[in-house]
């Protein structure tokens, strides 16, 4: 039988593509995978749409559970939905090698990813460079990866643009109860766009490379693909002060630019009408309210 | 007693130079509460109020039915002394010079007891001596570890007839190692002249016997930035007496006596009365021999001599004689007490003679430091943080300013009146605490900087605790001991107090015994388990060293130090905690995980979206580096090159390696090593902190029993990563960093070790066969006999594994128609026959053993789920 790949694109339950869509209709497992990038509608709708009861798979199904997936697709025909592109910023290649190498057909669907969609800005793909990933920071973890820098400073000295994808959580485990053996989930997170520049502008400052100051260009990409997409270009300093609402944010830098390029990113440029949001604070404030017990 | 207003304590407070804090330690039995007594009976300090009702040596009812100290409990004295003249300050001091004249063979200077309805007045001859007595039973160390931490001075007391035993060379070797000065006092000298009717010059052995081996321990464990802290009574660091005829004397007071009557000065006097010196009485002169046995040694002659002859005179009842010689000393009875005889009478002129007070008091005012003395070099050893910041500074000086920050170390917690809560008993090492201020309470998990294990607070109350009562002061200074009220809430068992942002906490004590032997429990009443649940909170903030927690099965564990230790902790528990009884389960002991052999593969682990690789080898750390970082001579917090420098000098690593330790486990201080030992990996810093973590979880529960794993050291050998960071975060390094760890133990050969006591027992000789018959039951082994100098009583000295020891006292006891007294120790750790992954063998049945109880799947899980292949 045969495990299907199927992207979801970045919309709605509308986005999946015809045969997308016949595919699903003629599965009896479907599997959805819901850790790397969420849709902008509920299970629901989706059930409704495509006819068919949909499993959820978090994190720890795709990778630690992956056979529940797979093995069942010698027997029945399997969709696994992936939101935007089954293999654009996911890591889904090993679930593929591994039905593969136990005979099972495997046929992908494509579908539109941020990874082509980020065009939308009027950036041109043909001038992006490396893809990055900002990392939602762990202060007390020790968890700040800055990485990505090298990369960015890379693409900027090449006259490219860099796509950075923000992180999202939706289903992390607690690492300190892990480590006592324990496990318990953290509430979803996003990153926002005022987050991930933070973050680029704090790591210049202790990089001092050059790789962008808080002028460079940029452009923020919310819900891309979604009726409410917001799209907004200013320099880093601007975007810091734009409230994108909702997830999934993205934001690219832009590097050496056509002269259509900055006509594009004109039109988006941020005016009075872009929804502004006081610029966030450290949100680790801590509790100094708790009440001092009475004896 | 004294009587003093809490104004006028609280004003001595300030006196920072006429502080002095010690603890009493000693072997169990060997007369530290008797010792205590005697001085607080002298000395003690009471407020007014208070003073009717005052009875400082109450404590506990368990304490009194065993006659054995459990909890340590602090007591203020007071005690009015001329440095500069070197000698008491009497109130009367006519009577004093009037005295001095008396005399024969023996002058006393006997000083008027300070009227205890007269309110003192503070001076600068004042002295306020805290001093905590502490427990002698090894089950209780870590109440000594905790009371040493907020002393600089140790009283150390050993009985002249048993001379020094185990736990006094475990107790004085902690007080080296906190840096806390010691003195000694040779007690139950009573013993030997009643008991034994040991002449003066096997006094003097006897005597010398046990300052030799006190001494030689000190110099084991000898520090340098102390000094040389040996003791030497013509030094007047050492007493004698009787703490239970409340009696004593260090040579200086006889010193002083002679030195007008030979014409010399006291100091030398000193030195003239220890040790080979003899007095040739026809040439008037000191020489160095006995003159072929005609003479008598110094100290005999001038020392033991006559008061051998007043034990005698009194004791034989020689009514005459005893008159003529208490004229002599300067001794005048009441007239009630002249009709005494016998023993009674023996005492009450001992204590009038040599009173043990004075001349140990007299002993800690002039040969212990005071805080100002003392922090100036155990700020090393106490504080965590840059030793030239702000705080180091302060406690370096013992700062009490206005503007020095607040530094306080609570080192347990007492439990009050109030069910449920309790005191945050500690010292101030810097500052002031006062009602009401705003301070930063660390816990032992603060790691500077961030946010955890951190509370800002304000302080509720600050009180003095003495014995059973507390009073409330607005504030205490730097170098004293205090109580806190509402600070229990954030602290589980200790911590630091301060008021500066940057200060780093106080190190965490280091206890010298370990929670080796736990038992299950669970109410009689299932409705009673909100309480018991309640009560194991209470428990666990109680005592320094037990620990209580829930097994993954739901079993409630209480774990302590022997069986002793543990039947105290649930008496408080069911009586004190809860109020309902619980059932017990039988005691079980801890085990640990080990590797023996280096692995036979380097073992890959991929990560959950198989994007990362793994590569780890392992091998055991060797003989006697574990220890070394339990007992913290190799600090984990020391400086990379620091640590790099003694692994290779010690123990042979390559000092690139050694300089590349990731981190110990488990909880960041363990005696596991993990090494990156890659080379050339890209963002391999962006991992560390995953590694470590699935490194620290895997230490703490070890794939076979989920017992904490010891001495493995780990190599990181290789690492793959994805290319986006996103995809190689703590979701997957850190279980993948556990898996290999796992993996890496299935391949080098894994072991399992059992604690193992060292056990010390006394017995005469008629009973050694009981006693090897016994010990050869439950596995042990002798490997030591001597018979005590002087005695009939054998000393054995053998090892035996915890499992074994539960009910061994009694046994032994049965064995030898109670003549066997055994003490039990932790000592090592020791490997359990066979491979715990070969059906059949012992160590395989201890782990399954281990599994079932703790509700684990009943076996061992296989490797491949921990190794993957490429």
């Amino acid at each position: 039988m045969v495990l299907y790949f199927i992207g979801l694109g970045l919309g709605d339950e509308k986005d999946i593509t015809v045969r997308g869509l016949e595919a699903v209709k003629g599965c009896r497992k479907v599997v959805l995978e819901r850790y790397t990038s969420v849709l902008g509608v509920d299970k629901e709708k989706l059930e409704a749409f495509y006819g068919r009861p949909i499993i959820y798979a978090d994190r720890e199904t795709v990778e630690s559970e992956a056979e529940s997936i797979y093995e069942s697709a010698a027997t029945e025909d399997v969709a696994f939905l992936v939101v935007g592109d089954p293999f654009c910023a996911t890591t889904h290649t090993d679930l593929m090698m591994r039905a593969h190498k136990l005979g099972i057909k495997v046929e992908v669907v494509h579908n539109a990813s941020v990874m082509g969609a980020a065009a939308s800005c009027g950036l041109q793909l043909y001038n992006f460079g490396h893809t990055v990933s900002l990392c939602l920071w762990d202060k007390e973890m020790d968890w700040t990866p800055s990485s990505f820098y090298e990369k960015v400073l890379y693409n900027r000295k090449g006259g490219m643009h860099t796509l950075c994808l923000l992180d999202i959580k939706v289903k992390e485990p607690d690492f300190a109860e892990m480590a006592k053996g324990r496990v318990r989930y953290l509430p979803p997170r996003f990153m926002t766009i005022a987050q991930a520049v933070e973050q680029l502008l704090e790591v210049e400052t202790e990089r001092k490379a050059g790789a962008y100051t808080k002028d460079t260009m940029a452009v923020g990409l919310a819900r891309l693909g979604q009726p409410s997409q917001l799209i907004v270009s200013g320099t880093l300093d601007e975007l810091i002060t734009v409230d994108f609402g909702a997830p999934l944010h993205s934001l690219v830098i832009a590097g050496e630019t056509h002269p259509i390029e900055e006509e594009v990113l004109a039109m988006y440029a941020i005016t009075a009408d872009t929804p502004r949001a006081a610029p966030p604070s450290e949100q680790t404030q801590h509790d100094e309210s708790g009440r001092d017990g009475e004896q | 007693m004294v009587n003093f207003t809490v104004d006028q304590l609280r004003e001595m407070m300030d006196l920072k130079h006429n502080i002095r804090n010690l603890s009493v330690i000693a072997h169990v039995d060997h007369g530290k509460s008797t010792l205590t007594d005697s001085l607080v009976s002298k000395a003690g300090i009471i407020a007014a109020k208070n003073a009717g009702e005052a009875r400082f040596t109450d404590t506990r009812q368990d304490e009194q039915d065993r006659c054995i100290t459990i909890k340590s409990t602090g007591i203020s004295m007071f005690f009015e002394y001329n440095m500069d003249a070197g000698e008491k300050v009497s109130r009367d001091a006519l009577q004093a010079a009037s005295d001095k004249a008396a005399g024969e063979e023996t002058v006393v200077v006997e000083a008027a007891p300070i009227d205890p309805d007269a309110p003192g007045v503070i001076t600068d001859n004042c002295y306020l001596i805290n001093l905590i007595d502490s427990p002698g039973h090894v089950d209780f160390s870590s109440e000594v570890t905790a009371a040493l931490r907020v002393t600089d001075g140790a009283l150390v007391v050993v009985d002249t007839v048993d001379g020094v035993c185990v736990q006094t060379e475990t107790v004085l070797r902690q007080a080296i190692a906190e840096r806390v000065r010691p003195v000694l006092m040779v007690n139950k000298v009573d013993r030997a002249l009643l008991e034994l009717q040991l002449p003066p010059e096997d006094l003097y052995q006897a005597f010398s016997r046990a300052i030799e081996s006190v001494n030689v321990i000190i110099a084991t464990y000898n520090d340098e930035l102390m000094g040389d802290v040996q003791v030497y009574p013509d030094r007047g660091t050492v007493a004698f007496g009787s703490g239970l005829h409340q009696w004593g004397f260090t040579l200086k007071k006889f010193a002083k006596m002679y030195a007008s009557k030979f014409g010399t000065q006291e100091d030398k006097m000193m030195n003239k009365l220890w040790g080979d010196w003899y007095f040739d009485a026809d040439n008037k002169k000191w020489i160095k021999n006995n003159n072929g046995g005609t003479l008598e040694r110094a100290f005999c002659q001038f020392i033991m001599t006559p008061i051998c002859k007043m034990f005698e005179a009194i004791m034989e009842e020689k009514k005459q004689k005893t008159e003529r010689m208490l004229k002599a000393v300067g001794v005048e009875l009441k007239t009630d007490e002249k009709d005494l005889i016998g023993k009674p009478l023996l005492k009450r002129v001992m204590q009038k003679w040599l009173p043990a007070a004075d001349a140990v008091l007299e002993m800690i005012v002039v040969h212990l430091p005071s805080p100002v003395q003392a922090q100036k070099y155990r700020v090393e050893n106490l504080y965590d943080g840059p030793l030239d910041d702000n705080m180091a500074q302060a406690i370096r000086t013992c700062d009490t300013s206005p503007e020095a920050p607040l530094c306080m170390y609570v080192s347990k917690m007492v439990p009050t009146s109030d069910k449920g809560r309790f005191y945050a008993f500690g010292r101030v090492f810097a500052g002031k605490i006062a009602t009401g201020q705003r301070v930063r309470i660390l816990g032992p998990n603060y790691v500077p900087g961030k946010k955890t294990d951190l509370w800002v607070k304000n302080i509720q109350r600050t009180i003095i605790m003495m014995g059973r009562y507390v009073e409330q002061v607005q504030d205490i200074p730097a170098g004293n001991t205090c109580g806190l009220v509402g600070v229990d809430q954030y602290l589980l068992k200790s911590g630091t107090i301060t008021t500066d942002e940057n200060a780093c906490g106080l190190k965490t004590m280091k206890f010298s015994v370990s929670p080796v032997v736990r038992v299950a429990v669970e109410p009689m009443n299932s409705a009673d388990l909100p309480k018991l649940v309640e009560g194991m909170k209470r428990l666990s903030k109680s005592d320094p060293m037990v620990l209580c927690y829930t097994e993954e099965s739901g079993e409630h564990i209480i774990a302590g130090a022997g069986e002793l230790h543990l039947e105290i902790c649930l008496k408080d528990l069911q009586e004190d905690f809860m109020g309902t009884p619980v059932r017990i389960s039988d005691p079980v002991v801890s085990y640990r995980e080990t590797v023996s052999d280096k692995s036979s593969q380097t073992c890959l682990s991929k990560s959950p979206n198989k994007h990362n690789r793994l590569y780890m080898e392992a091998e055991p750390l060797g003989d006697g580096l574990p220890a070394d970082i339990e007992n913290g001579v190799l600090n984990v917090r020391d400086d990379v090159k620091v640590r790099a420098r003694f692994l290779a000098d010690n123990y042979g690593w390559d000092v690139t390696e050694a300089r590349k330790i990731w981190a110990f486990g488990p909880d960041g201080t363990g005696c596991n090593i993990l090494v990156d030992a890659t080379k050339g990996v890209n963002y391999l810093n962006e991992i560390k902190e995953s590694v470590n973590g699935g490194f620290g979880w895997a230490m703490g529960a070890g794939p076979l029993s989920d017992e904490q794993v010891r001495g493995v050291r780990f190599n990181l050998m290789d690492v793959v990563l994805h290319a986006d960071a996103i995809h190689r975060g703590m979701g997957q390094i850190m279980p993948t960093a556990r898996r290999v760890v796992y993996a890496c133990i299935y391949q080098s050969t894994p072991s399992i070790l059992e604690p193992v006591y060292l056990c010390e027992i006394q017995c005469p000789q008629d009973a050694m066969g009981g006693c090897y018959g016994v010990l050869t039951r439950r596995r042990g082994h002798v490997f030591a006999e001597e018979q005590k100098p002087g005695t009939p009583m054998m000393q054995l000295k053998a090892y035996l594994p915890v499992m074994e020891s539960f009910g061994f006292t009694a046994d032994l006891r049965s064995n030898t128609g109670g003549k066997a007294f055994p003490q039990c120790v932790f000592d090592h750790w020791q490997e359990l026959g066979g491979n715990p992954l070969v059906p059949g063998s012992k160590a395989n049945e201890v782990v399954l053993g281990i599994r079932k109880r703790k509700g684990l799947t009943p076996e061992i899980p296989p490797l491949d789920r921990y190794l993957d292949k490429l």
